[in-house]
């Protein structure tokens, strides 16, 4: 016992190095399981008002592009509602109409960028909004250029996004030109370009096509601009096409984000748990 | 120790804290070189320092700096090896003479030299750490070892610059 007692207080700064070495490694790789671990991260109300106190210096000399982002949105919204009352007069052959809450499922909510990285590995964005407001984890976030990503915590009045720019994120989306379905993933390096695979080889992709989120999507609308094709390749043993997708997104400048709230993914995840276990049976 | 000392001190590891939080947190060249200046917050305590309370500062160093950078654990656990292997280091690189009782863990009594292999030598254990942990991917071996290298180089000088500016 009493050599016990030695041991321990000479290799007192060991065992703490130890300990405290394996709590950080178990926070570390517990955190992605915990959603509401608002203390440790910059949902955290001290840390997310100290950064946006600090982020306001790069909001004013990011307010020329923020400007010109929002002046072409609206010009496209406009555009939508143009085109959108065209198609109201002539009413389409099948007589199908969507149910009109299935139709004004999405509710916005907008955010105001408080602090971001673009280049770790993994990247997060803090926004101004939270769970006061209706935000919840999991809900799309996007901006008016394009997808964005998914909230990752809340607290009462701020928010952790989670970034294209993750490692262990990827987004179902598909080619606007002839509806194939890939998904989208960041390769971990450069911030303006990620990679959409799973598309078959043996369909046609082009330079320049545009890459929106797919119909299949539970968080995002569909055809939303992810960005746009700027390398068309396939490794020699694959039957996928590898593709570089250029962001439509500039993250370095983001300021304003939408959250997007879908009010029927409760009832649809449900309804889709019960028939899967149907098929269980 | 005076209080006098330990009060200075006190306020040099606070002022680099925040100096990485508001200041350096943005600061990025060409995606690769990062920089980390708050490991100076741990390099540059005095010599004498007790181990374990050096390991404490480290760990509560790191997870401070972790908050704010959505990555909680990853520079505690790089922090605190740190400040474990600070004593060790410290013993490999002495003088041939040997430490002087009167020397202060700075630029101006240790030497353009040993200072810089000194800081070299823990930032590069720091920031191998972080970004391997970081990336959680062999795939990515090489970004890895390009943004160690370029991080380095830029923690590095930035800390040895700051000691040009110190009074002493």
């Amino acid at each position: 016992m009493y050599q016990l007692v030695q041991f321990i207080t000479r290799q007192r700064a060991f065992i703490l190095f130890a300990f405290l070495e394996v709590l950080s490694l178990w926070f570390f790789y517990s955190y992605n399981n915990y959603p509401n671990a608002i203390f440790f991260n910059t949902s955290n109300y001290y840390a997310a008002k100290a950064l946006s106190t600090s982020n306001s210096i790069r909001e004013y000399a990011n307010l020329r592009e923020a400007n010109t982002e929002l002046a072409s949105e609206n010009n496209y919204l406009n555009s939508m509602i143009a085109k959108l009352q065209a198609q109201q007069l002539d009413k389409s052959i099948v007589n199908y109409k969507a149910d009109s809450t299935v139709a004004s499922r999405f509710k916005f909510v907008v955010a105001k960028v408080s602090g971001l990285t673009t280049s770790q590995f993994n990247n997060y964005i803090t926004i101004d909004k939270g769970s006061a407001d209706g935000l919840a984890p999991g809900m799309g976030v996007i901006s008016s250029t394009g997808v964005v990503g998914k909230v990752k915590s809340c607290s009462e009045h701020y928010s952790v996004v989670i970034s294209i720019l993750h490692s262990e994120y990827s987004i179902s989306a598909k080619l606007k030109s002839n509806n194939e379905i890939g998904s989208v993933k960041w390769k971990g390096v450069n911030s303006e370009i990620v990679e959409m695979t799973e598309v078959s080889r043996y369909k046609t992709v082009r330079a320049k096509d545009t890459i929106v989120t797919s119909d299949f999507n539970y968080v995002f609308p569909p055809n939303i601009t992810i960005g746009y094709v700027k390398k068309v390749g396939v490794k020699p043993d694959q039957t996928f096409h590898e593709i570089d997708v250029q962001l439509a997104t500039n993250f370095h400048t983001l300021a304003y984000v939408y959250v997007i709230n879908n009010k029927l993914l409760g009832e649809q995840k449900a309804l889709e748990e019960k028939s899967e276990d149907v098929k269980a049976k | 120790m005076t209080p006098r000392s330990i009060f200075s001190q006190v306020l040099i590891f606070i002022f680099y804290l925040l100096l990485q939080i508001f200041f350096v947190r943005q600061l990025v060249l060409f995606n690769y070189a990062f920089c980390f200046v708050y490991i100076a917050s741990i390099i540059l305590l005095p010599f004498d320092i007790n181990r374990i309370t050096l390991i404490l500062l480290g760990f509560f160093a790191g997870m401070t700096v972790d908050i704010f950078y959505n990555t909680i654990g990853a520079n505690a656990a790089a922090m605190t090896l740190i400040a474990f292997l600070r004593p060790s280091v410290i013993s490999l690189l002495t003088p041939h003479r040997g430490y002087d009782e009167r020397q202060t863990l700075s630029l101006n009594s240790m030497g353009l030299t040993w200072f810089i292999t000194y800081a070299t030598t823990l930032t590069i254990i720091h920031h191998f750490v972080l970004f391997l942990l970081e990336a959680s991917d062999w795939g990515l071996f090489l970004p890895v070892m390009a943004k160690v290298i370029c991080s380095t180089i830029f923690t590095t000088t930035v800390v040895v610059i700051i000691q040009f500016f110190r009074r002493d």
